[in-house]
């Protein structure tokens, strides 16, 4: 059934070279490779600071959280065979139709989409610092094996969180003891060994003096959690009808504060009730954060002073931006074309909940500001995430609409996105570094923000919201 | 008869394709008016443009006196619509949805009118049901109620009655004919033409995204020919051409 696989792929192709041409999509992965190329050139610079061991850490860290960040298909499976794209007929949902489970269907679908992130982000990442070897003095053999193990990080947070999100739509407590379970299991490794556990990860064990058993085992782990993810697939039976008793009006009245209370309450519902709120929380963002908070405290020695507060803090902000395609990944402009709503309504309401939605980042900054014994820098680091956050944002909802995880994909986009949002982060890490009080100057994004939200309303109120 | 919608060279191209090609036709008020064509006519595609939902790449229309190019808000908050694909919110209960559309086009006592519908439309055991379980069927009575609760003076329907089964199609041909003879004016587009011959008071066929013809059903009773053959005979001669 080979077929069904490649028949998805195609679909993938056309969905995003429909939405924004063949050309824009085949050159995304080019642009990571000339990023990974271009910033290859920095290595004997960055040396001089940071050890190559350190470096490498960085980077495998970034690929666990890609994996991380984009595995919870447990959690969303059936919603996004369903609806991902919204009312266009998808080779996952038609292919129900043809004597097969919804299993093997489900199957297909994870596969294609690892695929898909692989070419699109891991193996041009990693040829470029391949092609880069010969000018930075990095042997070719370390390029191929960064190659191999950045790819392995890359799966260990896919299947990792694939597994533990597939567990958690099954069983809650099950989850929490899993859990439980693996923090005992890397508690009990550091104290046998007195080393820090991240050494232990094995893709950087690989990376560090690689062996044939080793690679095999991380192999075999890997393909142990995709399997147990797998098998624990519940498909969701065709039929069901759970009764809910009515919460709309009630939630609206409560966000009568609110710009737009209908379209607010909706959301809200959409999010409890999909699951995706809290499984969206643990998965998609406290999950990569603890994992990067962890390995980046590990280079604390290189950075200033309160340096990895804000650091993590930035980071946060960053992935805390992504909140708005978690409120946009639901309905298409579809159920709307019917009602008197312009795409800017959706738009401002879209971001009304994900301002809602900062809670949370801002819940963990003080956490991990609390944590870190730096409490007198609490006020500066949440200001600092949270402007990161929304003014992220405000260049999502410009350059994407209501389709940031579709868009995403265009060079163009990914392009103006990377120079906007990291020009600002550079200039703040800076500025933090340099007094950490200086982080509330942070404050001032909120100008751009405004701007680029009011720059979004209009340019997608005058482009058709047909499609996506 | 005032005239209540009115498409001037109505015109919709994608790319290379021309969906729909300098339509002009005008619909009168209490008018149950059907668009005909075979499938890829640019039915579809024409409700899409009068109801504001796709913008025209030529011509103009109105709707109720509004331009459907400069103010597609104003003519969406008039009218009623059932798109081609029944898409309620996945994730609200039946009654949810129907208070959803009640709060955006600000209808007082939603829960009232929302049970005479449930009632009507035989769908009352379903009403805290997640719309995403609900059968096609029962999707199309919530997005047939939600067109029709706020009373519309004019309401655009995709294929009224592609999901009903026998019966509630003759409910919904019965409610149909009943809201038009109150002075409102309804527009369908349909390629079932028996349904058309049945309730429609005026017609248009499309083929190919042009108007092959436009005019009342009474004309052709007249002349003694029936909807279903004098479509047929166009379409085939329109195909040799």
């Amino acid at each position: 059934m080979f077929e069904l696989f490649t028949s998805m792929v195609k679909e993938e192709w056309r969905v995003h070279s429909t939405m924004f041409g063949s050309l824009s999509f085949a050159l995304f992965p080019v642009m990571i490779f000339g990023i990974a190329f271009m910033g290859s050139f920095l290595l004997p610079l960055m040396r001089t600071t940071l050890p190559a061991g350190n470096l490498t850490l960085i980077v495998h860290a970034n690929y666990l959280m890609l994996g991380l960040v984009v595995g919870g298909f447990g959690l969303l499976g059936n919603e996004v065979m369903n609806r991902r794209f919204g009312q266009a007929s998808l080779v996952a949902y038609s292919a129900r139709s043809l004597p097969l489970s919804e299993k093997f269907i489900f199957l297909n679908f994870v596969i294609k989409d690892t695929v898909y992130y692989f070419f699109l982000w891991v193996l041009p990442f990693g040829f470029g610092y391949v092609l880069a070897s010969p000018f930075t003095g990095v042997p070719l053999t370390g390029a191929l094996l960064l190659l191999l193990t950045l790819t392995l990080s890359f799966l260990f947070g896919l299947c990792g969180v694939f597994f533990l999100s597939t567990v958690y739509s099954r069983s809650r407590p099950v989850l929490w003891l899993v859990l439980l379970a693996v923090c005992a299991g890397i508690g009990g490794l550091a104290a046998v060994t007195g080393m820090n556990p991240v050494l232990f990860f094995p893709p950087l064990l690989l990376n560090t003096a690689f062996t044939w058993v080793n690679f095999l085992i991380s192999c075999a782990i890997l393909a142990l959690l995709f399997g147990v993810a797998i098998v624990l697939f519940n498909p969701e039976s065709v039929g069901s009808e759970k009764m809910y008793r009515d919460s709309f009006a009630p939630l609206m009245q409560r966000f009568s504060f609110l710009p737009n209370p209908p379209l607010a309450a909706k959301d809200t519902l959409d999010l409890y009730r999909s699951g995706s709120l809290v499984g969206q929380t643990i998965f998609s963002f406290l999950l990569p954060l603890v994992v990067i908070w962890f390995f980046l405290s590990l280079l604390s020695p290189f950075f200033p002073p309160h340096g990895l507060l804000f650091i993590v803090a930035v980071t946060t902000g960053v992935i805390a931006s992504t909140m708005y395609t978690w409120v946009t990944m639901f309905d298409t402009f579809g159920p709307y074309a019917c009602l008197p709503v312009a795409v800017s309504t959706l738009i401002t309401s879209k971001l009304t909940t994900f301002a809602v939605l900062q809670v949370i980042p801002a819940i963990f900054i003080m956490a991990v500001t609390i944590l870190s014994g730096e409490v007198a820098y609490l006020i500066p680091a949440v200001m600092l995430g949270i402007s990161v956050s929304f003014y992220a944002v405000g260049i999502m909802a410009w350059l994407c609409g209501l389709s940031p995880n579709v868009l995403v994909y265009d060079v163009k986009v990914l392009f103006v996105y990377l120079i906007l949002v990291g020009v600002v982060l550079a200039i703040f890490t800076a500025i933090a570094f340099s007094n950490p009080y200086f982080a509330l100057s942070s404050v001032i994004l909120v100008i751009p923000t405004w701007l680029l939200v009011q720059k979004a309303k209009v340019r997608w109120d005058s482009v058709d919201p047909e499609g996506f | 008869m005032p005239v209540v919608l009115e498409a001037k060279n109505l015109t919709k191209r994608y790319g290379e394709v021309t969906a729909v090609d300098t339509v002009s036709l005008a619909v009168e008020k209490g008018s149950l008016f059907g668009l005909l064509g075979p499938n890829g006519s640019g039915k579809t595609t024409m409700i899409k443009m009068l109801t504001g939902q796709t913008r025209p790449s030529s011509g103009s229309a109105t709707v109720l006196g509004l331009d459907v190019v400069h103010d597609p808000i104003g003519v969406r908050g008039q009218v009623g619509i059932i798109p081609e694909q029944e898409t309620p919110p996945s994730f609200l209960t039946a009654m949810e949805y129907l208070e959803f559309v009640a709060a955006v086009r600000k209808i007082p006592g939603i829960e009232k009118k929302a049970d005479w519908w449930f009632n009507f439309l035989d769908f009352a055991d379903k009403k805290n049901v997640l719309c995403k379980d609900l059968s096609r069927g029962t999707r199309q009575k919530l997005m047939f109620t939600q067109a029709f609760i706020h009373e519309p003076a004019l309401a655009l329907i995709d294929e009224p009655l592609i999901n009903f089964d026998p019966i509630m199609q003759d409910v919904v041909k019965d409610y149909l004919e009943g809201y038009v003879k109150k002075g409102r004016t309804i527009f369908i587009s349909t390629h079932i033409l028996e349904v058309a011959e049945e309730i429609c008071s005026g017609f248009a066929i499309l083929h190919k995204g042009k108007l092959l013809h436009t005019g009342p059903v009474a004309e052709l009773i007249v002349r003694g020919e029936h909807l279903p053959s004098f479509f047929l005979s166009l379409v085939r001669k329109d195909r040799h051409v």
